[in-house]
């Protein structure tokens, strides 16, 4: 586990470095899509490297992609100091949907193009070579320097709005888009669209979040982006997932708890300030949720209920007690046939990969007999899983006038009698 | 209404080839025009057809064929084509609303020509309710047919017939063309034998499942998928328990397409010690492989190379 994601997480800090940085820039500005708006730009500039004839791994396809995201991020910076009647935001936006539609359409005369572009927003982080990351530590160590020693003019314009105004915050601004370009083209090819954005905007956000402060929240950016990085990580291993988005849903996660833990925390101070009363709209909301529930279990048995499909599965007798005795002694069969054909598929598919390996040899007959097998046991199995769910659409029969009515009733009590208790 | 006219007018047109075949001494029947979905299904019309066809091909050789637009001229051509070929299965899921699109003047009946009729399927036991198998894109059995030089045979056989069916007074040179063009395939076949007979055997890792027909035809062995569902790539656990099998069993080749994702290729290849060879996938894929049989030409060179080269 360790040789294999080493690199990758090393990739991550990297990125971590740079973006959380450039977020809270970005998060400052209040030009959040910049980063979707100049990597599409980006991929127009490698699409048409592409069609110039250039192989999409050399020099001269990054520099298109560059040169068209400079030019991009130029864009963004011109556009800033006109206060123009429409927002900064519709402009990215319209940046960002014709530079897409734009490939698209260079995409139709290039050779694989539509591939190369699906690559991009996916991303490549578990192969990344100790090459590209130490290519892109240095490069991004030298934004950091220039960032650094021009932090004065641009932490200023970036929290103070634009209220100095005049040709040297154009200048500025230039740097600033210019730069963030550069980092955008470069972390796109490593990683993919979206993880790069989760990096940028993620940690940023849930240290505005948090702390006050430049350098507090720069500081709980980065540690936010290696935690999160190396909980990711770990959970594509464990859970055999796809790395790059496994990544993205854990910053989704972070953001979530630390919403929570706010909102936990608000409810808390004003539970002291004003007692339980404070809890009334939460306790309405809840029992409002739950009456929909009962309601549509009530009305629609035969819908997906996944409340109560993760109930069943923690307590299989809310299920049990409404099936006739019949019923439920078919229902334990067929879960135990079930799992006996499971670890039979499981060691039977060992031995076909083994074979398929040459780790282990069967002659021909018995292969295709093996083959055979697989599929007929495959079959079986399914068969089960269509007993499990009629036996289940049968108890939900029943269950919608015991569970459903009553839920319905008792929710609709609870959020009729919390609003009277409000006047 | 409109739309009823065109029918017509498609009708109209078709009933008039067979009697203009009649003189043709005085002027040549135009040619038939014939829309194919892949650019390998033209080359094989081509083969069969001559100069008497004109092929369209709606997908370019390297596009992923499950994800086409259809442009306008091209649903114009498909409106007045004497003939649609394609691949059939589920390998064209946009072909079935382009179709829907053109309503009643759609290639339908004699002139829709599902090519995967007419061969043997292979992997056709992917589990319909999708048990616990790995994701397969293919519900019903492996598209990949084309890529089995033999199954040229019954493929320009339905191809014949069916160009027959709309201009029979050709018949015999179709019938002709066809019979050199599996002579030309015939030598090809004993060319590729010969050039792989010493890897009979041999094991072989693949990016996507795309060369099941391939490595059934040249006796090779195919071990495993590094990315079971195109576009999704594997997970580290996935990568690296196939990485250490490659290492363990000597798997000395990779194969990979032309649109396979680089840096992946480059990974597994450096992990496992195998080699990575770039095969091409469809006709024109490649500017040497031009044609039908300069796919095999291609693809065996490339292959033999890699497997003589490997430790």
């Amino acid at each position: 586990m360790i040789d294999l994601l080493a690199l990758p997480f090393l990739a991550c800090l990297v990125l971590t470095g740079i973006h959380a940085y450039l977020g809270l820039h970005v998060l400052a500005r209040g030009v959040i899509f910049v980063d979707l708006a100049l990597a599409q730009v980006a991929a127009l500039g490698l699409t048409v490297a592409l069609l110039a004839g250039h192989p999409p791994a050399s020099g001269a396809a990054y520099g298109y992609a560059l040169a068209f995201a400079i030019a991009g991020g130029l864009l963004f910076a011109v556009t800033r100091v006109r206060r123009a009647p429409i927002p900064q935001e519709a402009i990215i936006g319209i940046v960002y949907a014709v530079s897409a539609a734009l490939t698209v359409l260079v995409v139709d005369r290039a050779p694989q193009g539509a591939e190369r572009i699906k690559q991009l927003l996916v991303g490549s982080i578990l192969t990344v070579t100790g090459g590209d990351v130490a290519t892109l530590a240095a490069l991004y160590a030298a934004v950091g320097v220039a960032h650094w020693l021009a932090r004065g003019p641009l932490l200023a314009i970036s929290l103070g709005g634009d209220q100095t105004g005049g040709r040297r915050v154009l200048v500025w601004d230039a740097l600033f888009y210019a730069s963030f370009a550069l980092v955008v083209t470069s972390s796109v090819q490593l990683a993919g669209v979206l993880l790069v954005f989760a990096y940028l905007v993620v940690p940023a956000a849930i240290a505005v979040l948090l702390v006050r402060g430049v350098g507090a929240r720069l500081a709980l950016g980065w540690l936010v982006g290696a935690v999160v990085s190396a909980a990711g990580l770990a959970a594509s291993y464990a859970w055999d997932l796809p790395t790059g988005a496994t990544v993205v849903a854990a910053f989704g996660v972070a953001l979530a708890s630390a919403a929570a833990a706010l909102g936990a925390r608000a409810s808390v101070i004003a539970v002291r300030a004003h007692g339980l009363a404070a809890l009334r709209p939460a306790a309405m909301a809840l029992a409002g949720l739950v009456s929909l529930m009962g309601l549509a279990l009530a009305l629609f048995p035969a819908l997906d209920h996944l409340w109560l499909d993760a109930l069943e599965r923690v307590a299989p007798e809310v299920q049990e007690a409404f099936l006739t005795p019949s019923e439920r002694a078919v229902r334990r069969e067929t879960l135990e046939s079930l799992a006996r054909g499971e670890a039979q598929l499981r060691e039977m598919r060992a031995l076909q990969q083994d074979v398929q390996w040459g780790t282990r040899t069967l002659d021909a007959e018995r292969q295709e007999r093996l083959r055979q097998f697989l599929a007929g046991r495959g079959e079986l199995t399914a068969g089960d899983r269509l007993v499990l769910r009629t036996l289940r659409s049968k108890a939900r029969e029943r269950q919608r006038y015991w569970i459903g009515v009553p839920l319905a009733l008792a929710g609709a009590g609870g959020a009729l009698v919390l609003a009277r208790r409000r006047r | 209404m409109r739309r009823a006219g065109a029918g017509v007018l498609a009708l109209a047109s078709l009933a008039v080839l067979p009697a203009g075949a009649g003189v043709r001494a005085a002027a040549p029947a135009p040619a038939l025009e014939v829309v194919a979905t892949s650019t390998d299904l033209k080359a094989l019309v081509e083969a069969v057809g001559g100069d008497r066809v004109r092929v369209d091909s709606l997908a370019a050789p390297l596009h992923d064929p499950h994800a086409i637009e259809v442009k306008p001229a091209q649903l114009a051509r498909l409106k007045t084509a004497a003939l649609l070929v394609r691949v059939g299965l589920d390998h064209e899921p946009w072909l079935r609303r382009a179709l829907l699109t053109l309503g009643a003047s759609a290639p339908g009946g004699a002139r829709d020509l599902d090519l995967s009729r007419s061969v043997a399927l292979l992997q056709t036991e992917t589990p319909r309710l999708r048990a616990d198998v790995a994701a397969h894109v293919h519900g019903f059995g492996n598209p990949h047919y084309w890529l089995d030089p033999e199954n040229a045979r019954p493929m320009t056989a339905a191809i014949a017939a069916a160009l027959a069916g709309l201009a029979p007074a050709e018949r015999a040179h179709f019938e002709a063309r066809r019979d050199r063009f599996l002579e030309r395939l015939d030598a090809g076949l004993a060319r590729w034998h010969g050039a792989l007979a010493r890897h009979r055997g041999a094991r072989l890792v693949t990016m996507h499942d795309a060369w099941t027909y391939f490595a059934a035809r040249f006796g090779l062995l195919i071990a495993a998928t590094v990315e079971p569902t195109p576009g999704v790539p594997p997970s580290p656990a996935a990568l690296g328990g196939l990485v250490e099998r490659m290492r363990a069993t000597h798997v000395r080749v990779l194969v990979a397409e032309p649109y396979a994702d680089p840096s992946l290729v480059r990974s597994v290849a450096a992990r496992s010690g195998a080699r990575a060879v770039t095969l091409v996938p469809s006709v024109g894929g490649a500017p040497e492989a031009g044609d039908y049989l300069a796919l095999f030409d291609v693809n065996v060179a490339r292959l033999a190379a890699a497997l003589d080269a490997a430790p």
